[in-house]
């Protein structure tokens, strides 16, 4: 009997094999380390794992392959979003090291891990049952992490995002049996058929698969449980979250709307979508403006976040897909370092997350002021940094692809955006009156280091815009 | 031998499918929020296991077998999350069982 998988099958999944088994390794180790010993070194493990995981990754960069009968694609585009991906993992579990309870490390740092499997996944997967295990992969990795601390927000946080998250699963496993009993096949590449389109379970197995996606990706209608999941989970979980999810998820959002809808089809099923990019951008910027919580409003942010990266997708054509990818690193770099000066002006009791801890913050702290000053503009797309850059080429390629309006929505959106992201600049960099909040904490190396690396980061990458160019094609 | 339609089954996985989603907007106890969310996946898996038949395509079983597995994870971390949302500060330890010393 001939085995069914062959070698290159096996090698498609190397890197999300070597990040289980860094997983288990980190939890065989804790069994055997001190309890001084037990934060650096499972942190460490993981990310020696992580960091085998990126070079397996980076290697099949340029080489397709459909393994496993087409049910994961190994190419340029998985491998950028899981490059990006893993960036999200590393720069959590950093934080995680550096800011996080000193309990149960071990197990949340190889839960963090199976949930970048699952985000891995997801990048690559190019059948339902492979999106909707990576899906899960991720999800249930991310309730478990959100309930990991002793505050009640946490665990309210983690019953909200459970329920509501669950049921957008239950929209998109119903709409993947729908559009499967209208194809007969689970394998995005063979729902392109023209001939479906007139088929209504296509048309409702699609929208609700959508649906389900629209939700994990926090657009608007299905957007209220962001700040308040974002708000009440541990700050590295919430790093992790808000970058990872948003990959993987946007990683089977373009495979779906490029690789599954027949051409002819593809833009009347997905100008909802658009719209809803759109509103997304005007509300979660409005939101933002409310906010006097810092990862509440990077909750709001991320909203309207999602959409820009949408907006690039508009119109389904290959350069789109570049500045997305290109906006979705640059946005991981940005939010992490947000997340990373967050945590470095955090204690292990509190999140140093309301905005009154940032105030004064200019002149206590001027690196960190600084690098905060630097992914708040990436944030809010202004000179010299990727954000710029990325907000430029996604105006671009929306109005050359014929979406001027959503093009019109994402300035409007950022001007709003623009007062919201200011007032923290201007809290850091404002001479407090009355007493000046004390809490200089002790210098957090981890957490410095993690800031300014993204720093540098987004600066460097609005001077050297790489866009990926061989992910196409995306299914075969 | 009578056979159902796809259109019933479709027909029927739909209704539990709503069942569900009403349940999750309207009760208020988590526990059958979490009942209602798996009353949507096995909505959903009696549609693949019925187009599963349609089209003589095991995958759409082994689809539903998958979802099983996943939707027993999810119960089990629904559960856990439940209970310690709702029950902070007793904790559970079978040393604690200590009332009856047969």
């Amino acid at each position: 009997m001939r085995a069914p998988f062959t070698a290159a099958d096996w090698a498609a999944i190397y890197p999300v094999g070597v990040l289980t088994a860094a997983a288990l390794l980190v939890l065989v180790a804790d069994l055997f380390s001190s309890r001084r010993e037990q934060r650096y070194g499972s942190v460490g493990i993981a990310l020696l794992g992580v960091a085998g995981a990126a070079y397996l990754a980076a290697r099949q960069f340029g080489h397709n392959h459909d393994a496993f009968f087409g049910g994961f694609i190994v190419g340029g585009f998985a491998a950028v979003f899981q490059e990006i991906i893993l960036i999200a993992a590393a720069g959590s579990l950093i934080l995680y090291a550096s800011i996080g309870p000193p309990q149960r490390v071990a197990g949340t740092t190889a839960i963090m891990l199976w949930s970048t499997c699952g985000a891995m996944l997801m990048a690559g997967a190019a059948n339902l049952l492979m999106i909707f295990l990576g899906l899960e992969l991720l999800s249930l990795g991310l309730y478990a992490l959100c309930a990991a601390s002793d505050r009640r927000a946490a665990r309210e946080a983690a019953l909200k995002y459970l329920i509501l998250s669950s049921t957008a699963t239950g929209f998109l496993l119903f709409g993947a049996a729908l559009l499967f009993g209208a194809t007969g096949s689970v394998r995005l590449a063979d729902f392109v058929n023209p001939a479906f389109a007139v088929n209504p379970l296509y048309w409702t197995g699609a929208g609700m698969f959508l649906i389900g996606l629209v939700f994990k990706l926090s657009l608007v209608p299905f957007h209220t449980w962001t700040p308040d999941v974002f708000e009440g989970a541990p700050l590295p979980v919430t790093a992790f979250m808000s970058v990872a999810t948003k990959a993987g998820t946007l990683a089977v959002f373009a495979r779906f709307i490029y690789a599954a809808l027949p051409a002819t089809i593809a833009q009347d099923v997905l100008l909802p979508v658009w719209i809803v990019a759109g509103v997304s951008m005007i509300v979660g910027n409005v939101g933002m403006l409310a906010q006097t919580d810092l990862k509440r409003l990077l909750g709001y942010s991320g909203i309207a976040q999602v959409g820009y990266i949408i907006v690039a997708l508009a119109g389904s054509t290959p350069l789109g897909l570049r500045y997305a990818l290109y906006y979705l690193a640059a946005y991981a770099f940005m939010n992490l370092g947000a997340f990373a000066v967050a945590a470095a002006i955090s204690g292990e009791a509190e999140e140093g997350a309301h905005l009154s801890s940032y105030r004064g913050l200019g002149r206590r702290r001027p690196w960190l002021a600084a690098a905060m000053t630097a992914f708040l503009l990436a944030l809010a797309g202004l000179p010299p940094t990727a954000g710029f850059l990325g907000k430029i080429l996604i105006l671009a390629t929306a109005v050359s692809n014929g979406y001027p309006w959503l093009a019109a929505l994402l300035i409007v959106g950022t001007a709003i955006s623009l007062y919201a992201y200011a007032k923290v600049i201007r809290a850091m960099y404002e001479r407090p009156e009355g007493a000046e909040p004390s809490d200089v904490r002790p210098f957090v190396p981890l957490a410095w280091l993690s800031a300014g690396i993204c720093a540098v980061a987004v600066i460097v990458m609005a001077f050297y815009p790489l866009t990926p160019s061989n992910i196409l094609p995306l299914a075969h | 031998m009578m056979t159902v339609p796809i259109g019933d089954y479709v027909a029927l996985a739909a209704v539990m499918f709503f069942i569900g989603v009403i349940g999750v907007i309207v009760r208020r106890n988590p526990l059958i929020m979490l009942m209602s969310i798996e009353l949507m996946f096995n909505a959903g898996n009696l549609l693949l296991i019925a187009f599963a038949r349609e089209w003589l395509q095991n995958v759409g079983q082994i689809f539903a077998f998958l979802v099983i597995t996943v939707a027993a994870a999810e119960a089990a971390i629904g559960l856990a999350i439940i209970v310690t949302t709702f029950r902070p500060e007793k904790y559970v330890d079978v040393d604690d069982i200590r009332a009856l010393k047969g």
